[in-house]
């Protein structure tokens, strides 16, 4: 008996393993209609919530299904497209923004869509904060209604907040949100928004989106299905851009050309710079406030190396004034960018005129304590740890000692947000359509706190009341000229100053394929961020992309 | 009856240490739930997100640890295991009942041929120990039980499915399939089920083959073997029912074990071939510090793991009347 029911058992198994290796072939695209498959790993599978306003899961609806009032091109230094309002004006010493709502626009259940539902989209994040994901509510005062026109009025002047309000914030529509019991723990499960595609099935596996027939834009989108696959780790990801299998690719690849160039003529990548990655400098630290001992470590950095060994060239080297180039060059101080350069017998000659002494290849302060520090790094981000160890090996070279901790990324975090850290190697600020965003969350002091508390931003507890000042004139101008200037001074602040030291410029992953599909943002029209991880980008993207002639 | 009653009084106290435990370890951790969010999201959530999330998880609304225990212990008797941050705002016991059948098709399954396959072959190369077959499968099989598994699971995708394409590289069904009870599915998933199935059953069957061939033939000395012999009963039947049911008794506990751990889920098998099991989720939950479903996922696996050993005693004690008597 025992013997026959393992027999069997053989057998069975063998016999449906051949029958499955017989009919395994399948193709993804299929002919008359145009697909596109994303390959981006979340490390996670999907929950198959869509609520725009839950952190973990508005990438995947915000840009797809809900749409934003203004487009704003981060590539583009924050050039704006009409999306669902048809125009905006700012008026009040800057402190009233007033959209013009766009007619003839429909949910996807058929509704009408109108400024209701805009001021109905902003007062429900001031009722419910915890869905106010850019703190809209900080600035405002009131958001009011009238006719086609939504008023938004602020309580200093901010326009800055222009970018959070119409590009950063998803619309919903009034007649579904309003019979929501809790907002906050809202699934949404089957998203009823403005946009180019409508989510059609959806597992923990794969998302799949299909075109929304009567989308507003008339002839768009020319892609019928959106296939979004959940990866929970990096290889298999690589390997179905590799195999042509996914389109659409927002991936880290180590060895790139060799691994996905070469693999196909029509594979192609892109890294556009758009944030920087840095050593932030705890300003509280005893030894690490003397401006001599920031300047020689600004001095000591080799950013080209670290760019080129520890990110195999794919993060370009910063410079100490903050401005990501090539992205945002017009806003950059060439005279400044060119004052710290990589210098190692200028790091020592600054040290040595301080007064600090070299006692067995490591300087001392003029007190006798040696400079030795801790820079604390995620140990997961394997780039960002060969990199920190370049910078160890160079800050060594000039007799500062560094001894990195490589840490889970969120004790990491956990640390930086509360101050405790020597040295810290990171990319913790967010990318903004201008560099004034950036340079921001590193120096305005009122983003911060102290020591032992949460900060929002200003990480190295960066306190100077001129560069806050600055950074409240930006606020309160729409004039680009002027912002340009207060950017250049802030410039000024980063090189004079040294509050943290820029290394490499974090990028948008983003790799295509252009087989069967055209339309791709290229470096020669960054019409939007090509990666699929940024909304609403990604349905701008999407937008663009069509069926290739032939 | 007083043995299954020591047993599970044992049971009781084992299963109320772990959920202590379970409660207590997660807790030590630095950091909390909102700040896990922003490091996953870095570099994409707006800094200021940090309040909002921390509002939406709840997370200075600070109760003490006993109230929390006591609260915990409430909820697990009634078996709610509130919301997973991991996938907010999702229930936990949705996310693992749907992460669980993949794990217990493929773990549970591979587990079991895995324990057949090995404990046969053991007891057929112990019996016809010096042939060709006993001098081949046990040391090969020992062998690849050596290899680092997500080595030899990497070097079998590379193979079978990059080089020679006879399998899918990854994930549970291939995205373009419609999930549901259909032919096609069905056929899909299995298909994407072999590749790791058969690399578990590689590097999990040596175990088995050498413990159970050692046993076998240190039973085949016994009297009671050469009693069958000399009755004259077929080489098969002794084999089967004279050595192999005495010899594979020390292994049923191991195998209890090891089916407990089955809902634990295989983290480097779901991992390498993402997979949508428990076993990576796990790894999520305690990466995002999410103790409602870190906890549940514990919880699963201890009372799966002491379940499992309770019957595995049980049955021993069927099986081996001398197990019943107190020394």
């Amino acid at each position: 008996m025992k013997r026959a029911a393992m027999l069997a058992l053989v057998v069975a198994l063998v016999g449906l393993t051949a029958a499955a290796c017989g009919s395994s072939k399948k193709s993804s695209s299929s002919g008359g209609s145009t697909s596109v498959t994303i390959s981006n790993e979340q490390g996670t599978t999907w929950t198959c919530g869509f609520n725009p306003f839950n952190a973990s899961v508005s990438f995947l609806s915000f840009g797809t299904e809900y749409e934003e009032l203004t487009y704003v091109d981060g590539l583009k230094s924050g050039k704006t497209t009409p999306w669902l309002a048809k125009s905006y004006a700012w008026s009040n010493g800057n402190k009233t923004l007033t959209f013009t709502i766009r007619d003839g626009v429909k949910w996807s259940d058929g509704k009408p869509f109108s400024a209701a539902d805009v001021v109905y989209t902003f007062n429900l994040l001031k009722k419910n904060p915890a869905l106010d994901l850019n703190a809209n509510w900080s600035v405002l005062k009131s958001v009011t209604q009238n006719g086609n026109k939504v008023v938004f009025n602020f309580k200093t002047a901010a326009v800055p907040y222009f970018y959070y309000i119409a590009d950063q914030t998803p619309i919903v529509a009034q007649h579904i949100w309003t019979t929501i019991k809790n907002p906050t723990t809202y699934k949404d499960t089957k998203p009823v928004g403005t946009g180019p595609f409508t989510m059609s099935s959806c597992s923990p596996q794969v998302i799949k989106y299909k075109k929304n027939p009567s989308y507003w834009q008339s002839g768009k989108p020319t892609i019928d299905t959106v296939y979004y696959p959940a990866f929970t780790s990096n290889d298999p990801a690589n390997q179905q851009l590799a195999s042509g299998k996914a389109q659409w690719g927002s991936q880290f690849i180590p060895n790139i050309n060799a691994y996905y160039l070469k693999k196909s003529p029509d594979n192609h990548y892109w890294f556009p710079p758009v944030v920087n990655v840095a050593v932030y400098i705890n300003q509280t630290d005893p030894i690490l406030k003397n401006l001599p001992v920031r300047q020689a470590m600004a001095y000591a950095i080799d950013r080209n190396k670290v760019s080129e060994i520890g990110e195999y060239g794919y993060e370009p080297p910063s410079n100490q004034t903050g401005i990501v180039t090539p992205t945002f060059s017009d806003w950059l101080d060439q005279g400044l960018a060119k004052k710290v350069d990589y210098n190692p017998t200028k790091a020592e000659q600054i040290l040595q005129q301080a007064g600090y002494k070299k006692v067995g290849g490591v300087y001392q302060t003029p007190d006798g304590k040696p400079l030795s520090f801790t820079m604390i790094n995620i140990g997961g981000y394997s780039d960002w740890v060969a990199s920190a160890q370049l910078v160890q090996e160079q800050l060594k070279a000039v007799g500062i000692k560094v001894v990195p901790q490589n840490l889970s990324s969120q004790t990491y975090d956990n640390d930086v947000y509360t101050g405790h850290y020597q040295l810290a190697y990171d990319g913790n600020q967010t990318a903004g359509p201008t560099p004034y965003y950036e340079l921001r969350s590193l120096l305005y002091s009122k983003g911060s706190a102290p020591i032992g508390k949460t900060a929002g931003s200003d990480w190295e507890r960066y306190s100077n009341p001129q560069v806050d000042q600055l950074i409240e004139q930006y606020a309160a101008t729409s004039d680009s000229a002027t912002q340009h200037k207060i950017v250049k001074q802030l410039e000024a602040a980063m090189v004079n100053d040294i509050p943290v030291i820029p290394v490499t410029e974090g990028v948008d992953w983003y790799q295509y394929n252009t087989k069967d599909i055209a339309g791709w943002v290229t470096k020669g029209d960054p019409f939007a961020r090509p990666a699929a991880y940024v909304n609403p980008d990604w349905g701008v993207m999407l937008l663009h992309l069509k069926a290739k002639q032939g | 009856m007083r043995f299954v009653a020591r047993r599970l009084g044992f049971f009781l106290v084992t299963l109320w240490a772990a959920v202590t435990l379970n409660f207590l370890i997660p807790r030590l951790m630095p950091g909390n739930a909102a700040i896990a969010m922003m490091s996953r999201y870095k570099g994409r959530l707006n800094p200021n997100a940090l309040h909002a999330l921390e509002i939406a998880f709840g997370v200075n609304a600070h109760q003490s640890l006993v109230h929390a225990y006591f609260t915990y212990l409430g909820n697990i008797a009634t078996g709610h295991f509130g919301t997973s941050l991991t996938f907010f705002p999702d229930t936990v016991a949705h996310q693992v009942l749907q992460a669980l059948p993949w794990t217990l098709a493929l773990v549970g399954v591979t587990t079991i041929v895995a324990f057949v396959l090995g404990t046969a072959i053991g007891l057929v190369s112990a019996w016809r120990r010096g042939t060709v077959l006993d001098g081949a499968l046990p040391p090969l099989f020992v062998i690849t039980s050596a290899f680092p598994y997500f080595w030899l699971a990497l070097l079998a995708i590379w193979l079978f499915a990059i080089k020679l394409g006879w399998f899918p590289e990854s994930g549970g069904y291939e995205v373009t399939t419609t999930v549901g009870w259909n032919w096609t599915f069905v056929t899909d998933a299995f298909n994407h089920s072999i590749l790791p199935a058969l690399t578990i059953i590689v590097t999990a069957i040596g175990g088995w083959i050498l413990t159970m061939r050692n046993n076998t033939i240190t039973v085949l000395t016994e009297d009671y073997v050469r009693m069958a012999r000399a009755k004259g009963l077929k080489p098969w039947r002794i084999m089967w029912t004279y050595a192999g049911r005495n010899a594979i008794l020390p292994n049923l506990v191991g195998f209890a074990m090891s089916l407990g751990f089955v809902v634990g889920g295989a983290i480097l098998v779901e991992f390498v071939f993402n997979y949508p099991g428990v076993g990576w989720m796990f790894l999520q939950s305690v990466e995002n510090q999410d103790y409602a479903l870190m906890q549940a996922l514990f919880l699963l696996i201890t009372v799966a793991v002491l379940v499992a050993i309770l019957a595995a005693d049980v049955a021993t004690a069927i099986l081996d009347p001398r197990t019943r008597e107190r020394g």
